[in-house]
């Protein structure tokens, strides 16, 4: 009889606590905890950027959850990873693969939101209909440089306008490497070029660009080569560097390989300062594997912020962040771009107070925030980042120089921590 | 004078990493296409035991080419014994497990662009006017010490006569007593460690991802088919003259065609000599 009393007892408790919740929950909208929103990340998890843009937005993630997640017109709502491996990295370019990893996550994983990739401008371009198909909203944070991306969202905006991208494309980059050339010649009267680019379409469009616009202003172009990806030997190119008396070696690979370039570089003595988009220097341990045979390189992030900058607080808190998570600062642009990217979309979905995808354009488009590389905000017609060399203005790359084995930032001037030095052997 | 140091280099690069994986197809007549991931295997090993144990570096190296030894004969007693004389069906199951070995490095994440390994001697010297570290000229002493070693070995030692009497005729070297699948894990043992060797004076060069397990595979049977399978001459040839076209084309043409020029030159071989320059496993075949 007393088991029963108390059964009884705990019974008309517990029902008198589940019908007052919801009204708690109601009268008390801070309270209130809805279904997490979960963000689809397909990227290339066996490659180094892949990892990085990872690292990134999970960091970004654990920081939002830990202060209660996303503010959904007034419920707070968890932000949920959900991961694809795209394999857009490995060799051939498996666009198949990647366009699979997308839809997985907004069939099978009902990803509200995709961010991160794929990362090769192939599997990006491709998932573009898959987005439009699903009217799921896309941001763009690694990778991806080709600029046909934001023509095809400009010339057919109705189709495409689920899709944006943070990581920018070739042509600012260009123009901002041609300015930081200039202002390199103005200072030392250097306007000999020698340019080596990797065999892959981002980088002949950048060896191009750059051959084109450094002739426009007067500079000799001492050679103009084009490696297979993969190649182990660059000495027959810098020794036409060397012969022809280059004083700039401008390189633009995202291969691993790019090491033995710069290895051999220094073994060679030759006399060029060696500065352009030398994506595996970005790495912080590259100073301690090849040696310091790094020493003076120049290697220009498509975003800034992997470096704390002073000018850019943001960038600060982000890499102490990532040293205390991961042990190491991040190791490459996409760990910016990627953590930035889910703030990014944190803002958008608190003043579109809604995840329609409808409202999160509209506010996308309004988007004005400082991320972690500068002022975020999009071209509204091709859903572009704009940027510049301020950082307080728009969105900006970087120029880090390896010295005594640190990154520091010496272009642009705007966020510079020091100036430019030269090799030992050029001075 | 660079064209011919760096020829040089590149040809002895070439002839390093074909070796191994002409010892085994020349005496067990096996195509070991897990070659390219033994590679890095021992890459990745000797890095491995270098900075997380703390391992003095040539004891790492030591270590590294005795673990991967054991895993060569260990890949013929377990799997390839099992599919011997079906030659399809052997390239299948070595070019499989060559596969997993190098995904399982990516898979456990083995790809940063920071995993190198250090020279062996630092700095650079000038010869003829021409810079280089002193990194490639211990690639050609032991490029060529190895040429020589093997040579002593298949001709004045019981194990290396073994090997070679197998390879020129298998019934006779039966009769004679000689033990075909034990000659074949030897071979697979030392075709390991001939891999092991390439990687560690090699690596120091660049840094080691799992690419270029696939690539060294490329290349070392691109020298072999070139050379002529089966002949050390051939791997000698095959080496040098892929290794003098590719930084010909580089200096010439332009390094986008070094990749064309070496295809090429295997079109041509298949064509106009498909035994390779000094090859005679197909030799009587193309006669009849």
């Amino acid at each position: 009889m007393r088991n029963k009393a108390l059964v009884g007892h705990i019974g008309i408790k517990l029902l008198f606590i589940l019908t007052i919740l919801p009204f708690v929950c109601v009268l008390s909208p801070s309270l209130s905890v809805g279904q997490p929103i979960v963000l689809g990340v397909p990227i290339s998890r066996g490659y180094p950027d892949g990892v990085d843009a990872e690292r990134g937005i999970t960091l970004a993630v654990e920081e939002i959850n830990a202060k209660g997640g996303v503010n959904v017109a007034g419920k707070m709502r968890l932000l949920k990873l959900e991961i694809s491996d795209t394999r857009d990295l490995e060799p051939g370019v498996p666009v198949a693969e990647a366009l699979l990893a997308v839809e997985r996550l907004i069939i099978e994983k009902k990803a509200n939101f995709i961010v991160g990739g794929p990362i090769r401008s192939e599997g990006a371009l491709a998932a573009m209909d898959v987005l439009s198909k699903n009217k799921t909203v896309s941001i763009l944070s690694a990778g991806v440089l080709s600029p046909a991306y934001h023509k095809r969202i400009a010339d057919n905006y109705d189709k495409y306008k689920y899709c944006f991208r943070t990581t920018g494309s070739v042509v600012p980059m260009i123009g901002g490497a041609i300015g930081t050339f200039e202002s390199i010649k103005a200072k030392k009267g250097f306007d000999k070029a020698f340019i080596m680019v990797q065999d892959v379409a981002h980088a002949r469009a950048a060896g191009n660009a750059l051959k084109e616009g450094l002739e426009k202003k007067g500079w000799k172009i001492i050679g103009y080569e084009i490696y297979p990806t993969g190649t182990t030997d660059f000495s027959m190119g810098l020794s036409k560097a060397k012969d022809g008396m280059a004083q700039y070696l401008i390189p633009w690979f995202d291969m691993p390989e790019v090491s033995i370039l710069m290895k051999q570089w220094y073994d060679m003595k030759v006399p060029s300062l060696p500065i352009g988009y030398i994506h595996a220097l970005q790495d912080e341990g590259t100073w301690k594997a090849t040696d310091g045979k790094v020493a003076n390189s120049v290697v220009l992030y498509a975003k800034a912020g992997s470096v704390a900058t002073k000018a850019i607080p943001m960038s600060e808190t982000f890499v102490s962040g990532h040293k205390k998570k991961y042990g190491i600062e991040p190791r490459s642009e996409w760990t910016s771009t990627s953590y930035t990217v889910v703030y990014i979309l944190k803002d958008a979905i608190e003043r579109a107070k809604s995840l329609e995808p409808d409202s999160i354009i509209a506010a996308l488009e309004k988007t004005d925030m400082m991320g972690t590389y500068g002022r975020v905000k999009f071209d509204p017609k091709s859903h572009q980042i704009i940027e510049n060399g301020d950082p307080k203005e728009t969105a900006v790359g970087m120029w880090a120089q390896w010295i005594d084995g640190k990154r520091v930032v010496v272009f642009p001037d705007k966020i510079a921590t020091r100036s430019l030095e030269l090799p030992p052997w050029m001075k | 004078m660079n064209i011919f140091i760096f020829g040089f280099v590149n040809s002895i690069i070439l002839a390093l990493i074909a070796s191994g994986f002409a010892l085994v197809y020349g005496v067990s007549r096996l195509a070991n296409f897990a070659h390219g991931a033994l590679y890095i295997l021992v890459g990745f090993s000797t890095w491995l035991f270098l900075n997380r144990l703390g391992i003095n570096y040539i004891v790492s190296i030591l270590l590294s080419i005795i673990i991967v030894s054991v895993i060569g004969a260990g890949i013929y007693r377990l799997f390839l014994i099992r599919v011997k004389g079906m030659p399809a069906s052997e390239i299948i199951a070595s070019l499989a497990l060559g596969i997993a070995i190098m995904e399982l490095f990516r898979w456990r994440g083995f790809i940063s662009e920071a995993y190198m390994l250090p020279p062996f001697v630092k700095g650079s010297v000038s010869i003829a006017g021409v810079m280089i570290d002193w990194q490639r000229l211990i690639i050609i002493g032991v490029g060529l010490a190895m040429m020589l070693s093997l040579w002593l070995f298949t001709h004045y030692t019981k194990v290396g006569l073994s090997l070679r009497a197998i390879a020129q005729d298998k019934h006779a070297s039966m009769m004679s007593g000689i033990e075909p699948d034990r000659t074949a894990v030897i071979s697979l043992a030392i075709g390991s460690a001939l891999a092991g060797v390439a990687a560690v004076v090699i690596l120091p060069l660049g840094n080691i991802t799992v690419e270029t397990g696939y690539m060294v595979l490329t290349n070392a049977i691109a020298v072999c088919i070139i050379g002529g399978l089966g002949s050390w001459a051939g791997v000698f040839a095959g080496a040098f003259l892929l290794g003098f076209a590719e930084i010909l084309t580089a200096a010439f043409i332009g390094p986008q065609w070094q990749m064309v020029v070496v295809l090429l030159f295997i079109i041509l071989t298949l064509i106009l000599k498909p035994s390779g320059l000094l090859g005679k496993q197909k030799e009587l075949e193309e006669r009849v």
